[in-house]
């Protein structure tokens, strides 16, 4: 069958997860979201925007989706999400958050139960957006920033406020679209784009798919199943514990995952396969080769020699030595979820593609995408560069680029540079050895780390 | 900064697990097989920081030997005297017509070398350049406040010295068949005694040019001061013959 040709990656575990989540982005791509493969990793064609979904409902992780109006970049969102969370696509629809100026906390996160406080009780009415897993805020830089910040503890830790009670998402996935600036769009707020893990473009998927697309009617009923979204609805609308609610979603959760199994043959996660799934994504480390690279990639982007660290308020020196490097280039300095972010989806993706351990290849891949919301580039690499020929949107290009120039970097320095981390971690430990020398900041950084002696 | 850790604080350092103390931020990198290796550039600089010893160490026995008072009078004896300790050293050293350019910077540049005295410096520059490899060196001596005596001493046949920059007195005295080019100004005494060759000078010369010269060609694209008592050979100025030719009599100005 069509769908489940998945011969093209042939490395996956035989009878794996990984099989079955191919067996999604086949059925997403084929059936669904219609687009044409934008990035390669290790010699296999990939949609970005499908990985990448794919790996944020897998890794409870926080994408934004940007492009064009009417490119599904809410569409995707929503097709992965029912699939990975065996979610109707009706629920993700009633649950959905849209930006615009008049939101309010209520419409997003609960509202007080006007029936007991008129005995006099204090109850929150939770929406079910703060409720299920997958979370979905459309067009969020409509949001005016006053109300970006509504959301900031929810998306970060999965803490949802009202009154003063609270209910913690234990599983949760945020995906959230943007369109380009438009008179009606805000900039979204420096804390919350940090927030998110991964930015991907939903592309136009090219005349003849996007024909293809104006002729397939009824997709959406794909994945609709009317009784089991009144069963949700009815679920998640009851006065009880939201503790108490989610064995009882997820036995919902577990019939419409038959059904779907049944109609397309398609046979989504079910809350014991996700966990199984994290579970063994959790054993995969970087290799040593990654986390230099990595470590590399994260001095360039907070080192200051003059200034102790990158900070967005201070300018570079003239003429400082380290001109050379990424640091030279940018305004802001990485924050701690940058590596985080990293590691999350290199991981996810050694896993999707059977790797025992997360490599180069792996972190290469995801980097950009982790990256290109991150840094604010110096204007002069902005003029620079906004007229180069490119495939992806400025930011991501960018990022690309940058990855691009690291890497080579890396290439004639790694060994180099492992021994110097080698060494570092031998000096930790005690013993007599004298710190390599280099140029690249890191080498800076690895005597920071060293406590002088007392 | 080159720090040695003593081993006495192991135990206050802990690996993976250990609440008591800082967690190792490369313990990753534990196990990673280290080698001291070196990377290109640091073995490019290491080879030619000691060549550059070795060129600055012959200078200096130079300077001891043949200036022991900081005073070095050029007559001929010292000339030659000087040029044979400096072939001693010289034909020690394996070098490049790079590390000559280098040696010329560092005269002036670096605390290393303590004394440019510019009659034993070009007697040096100049043995460098007759036992370098190569058959063409270029030396930039632009950025020198101090005019080099002496440059292309000896110069051999089947050599060309390019000089950017102005040299001093006495250069390419001796000419041995060599082409020395001069890109800016040279002083009195200029192709003194050389015996075959060519000599361009671009801008202007000194007095006393070509004294008891017995062979070879001068060329000077800007004006000629003076001449010396020329024995034999051409002197072209502006590619005018000026010797031989009417002016007959040494340093007049014509």
């Amino acid at each position: 069958m069509d769908l489940l040709n998945i011969g093209r990656v042939s490395y996956v575990k035989e009878n794996g997860y990984q099989t079955r989540i191919m067996a999604i982005y086949q059925f997403i791509n084929h059936h669904l979201y219609f687009n044409r493969p934008d990035i390669e990793i290790k010699g296999e064609p990939f949609n970005s925007t499908i990985l990448f979904s794919l790996l944020t409902g897998l890794m409870k992780g926080k994408e934004l989706i940007i492009g064009e109006p009417g490119l599904g970049k809410t569409t995707s969102a929503e097709f992965i999400g029912s699939l990975i969370y065996q979610l109707p696509l009706g629920m993700i629809w009633g649950s959905e958050v849209s930006g615009h100026p008049e939101q309010t906390e209520e419409k997003i996160i609960g509202r007080p139960d006007l029936g007991k406080l008129n005995r006099g009780q204090e109850d929150v009415v939770w929406t079910h957006f703060s409720q299920i897993p997958v979370k979905i805020v459309d067009e969020i830089n409509r949001l005016p920033e006053t109300k970006q910040s509504m959301i900031l503890d929810g998306v970060d830790r999965g803490n949802w406020e009202y009154l003063n009670e609270m209910i913690i998402n234990e599983e949760y996935c945020l995906f959230a679209t943007a369109n380009y600036q438009d008179g009606g769009t805000n900039t979204i707020i420096a804390p919350l784009v940090d927030r998110f893990d991964v930015v991907v473009e939903s592309r136009y998927p090219g005349p003849n798919l996007s024909f293809l697309i104006g002729k397939s009617r009824r997709k959406d009923q794909i994945l609709r199943n009317p009784k089991h979204e009144k069963d949700l609805y009815r679920v998640l609308t009851s006065k009880i514990a939201y503790e108490k609610k989610i064995p009882q979603m997820e036995e919902i959760c577990n019939a419409f995952g038959d059904y779907l199994h049944k109609t397309i043959g398609i046979k989504p996660l079910r809350k014991e396969d996700r966990e199984q799934i994290r579970s063994e994504v959790e054993t995969l480390d970087l290799d040593l080769d990654a986390s230099a690279f990595t470590r590399m990639l994260l001095s360039e982007l907070s080192f200051c020699d003059r200034y102790g660290q990158k900070r967005i308020i201070e300018n570079c020196e003239e003429g400082c030595h380290f001109s050379g490097y990424l640091c030279h280039e940018i305004k802001n300095c990485a924050s701690n979820r940058l590596p985080t972010s990293i590691k999350l989806y290199a991981q996810g993706l050694a896993w999707l593609l059977g790797d025992s351990e997360i490599d180069m290849e792996h972190v290469k891949a995801v980097m950009p995408y982790n990256l290109s919301h991150r840094i604010q580039w110096k204007d002069e690499i902005l003029s620079q560069k906004e007229r180069a020929k490119r495939d992806d949107p400025f930011q991501i290009y960018l990022a690309k680029e940058a990855v691009k120039t690291l890497s080579h970097r890396y290439q004639e320095q790694s060994e180099h540079l492992k021994d110097a981390l080698a060494v570092g971690s031998k000096i930790f430990q005690g013993e007599p050895l004298e710190f390599l020398e280099g140029d690249h900041p890191l080498y800076t950084e690895i005597r920071k780390d060293i406590p002088p002696i007392k | 900064m080159k720090s040695i850790h003593s081993p006495e604080r192991t135990s206050s350092r802990c690996t993976d697990g250990d609440l008591h103390g800082p967690r190792n931020p490369f313990e990753e990198f534990q196990t990673f097989a280290f080698q001291k290796r070196e990377i290109p550039l640091d073995q490019i600089v290491q080879s030619a920081e000691q060549v550059m010893d070795q060129i600055r160490l012959g200078y200096e026995k130079l300077l001891e030997e043949e200036a022991k008072e900081l005073v070095w009078m050029v007559q001929y004896n010292t000339i030659i005297k000087a040029y044979e300790v400096a072939e001693r050293y010289i034909k020690e050293i394996d070098y490049t017509a790079e590390d000559i350019e280098d040696f010329c910077f560092a005269l002036e540049n670096t605390q290393k070398i303590p004394y440019l005295i510019p009659g034993p410096a070009g007697i040096y520059i100049s043995a460098l350049c007759n036992y370098a490899k190569e058959g063409e060196i270029v030396l930039k001596l632009s950025e020198l406040k101090t005019e080099i005596n002496l440059i292309g001493f000896r110069l051999p046949k089947e050599k060309r010295l390019t000089v950017e920059g102005d040299t001093g007195d006495f250069t390419g005295i001796s000419l041995e068949g060599g082409e020395l080019v001069v890109e800016g100004n040279a002083k009195n005494w200029t192709g003194a005694g050389m015996r075959s060759g060519k000599i361009w000078v671009k801008k202007n010369i000194g007095l006393h040019t070509g004294e008891w010269m017995m062979g070879g060609e001068i060329y000077v694209g800007g004006r000629v001061r003076g001449l010396g008592n020329i024995v034999e050979g051409k002197v072209f100025e502006r590619d005018k013959l000026v010797y031989p030719g009417k002016v007959r009599y040494p340093n007049q100005y014509y």
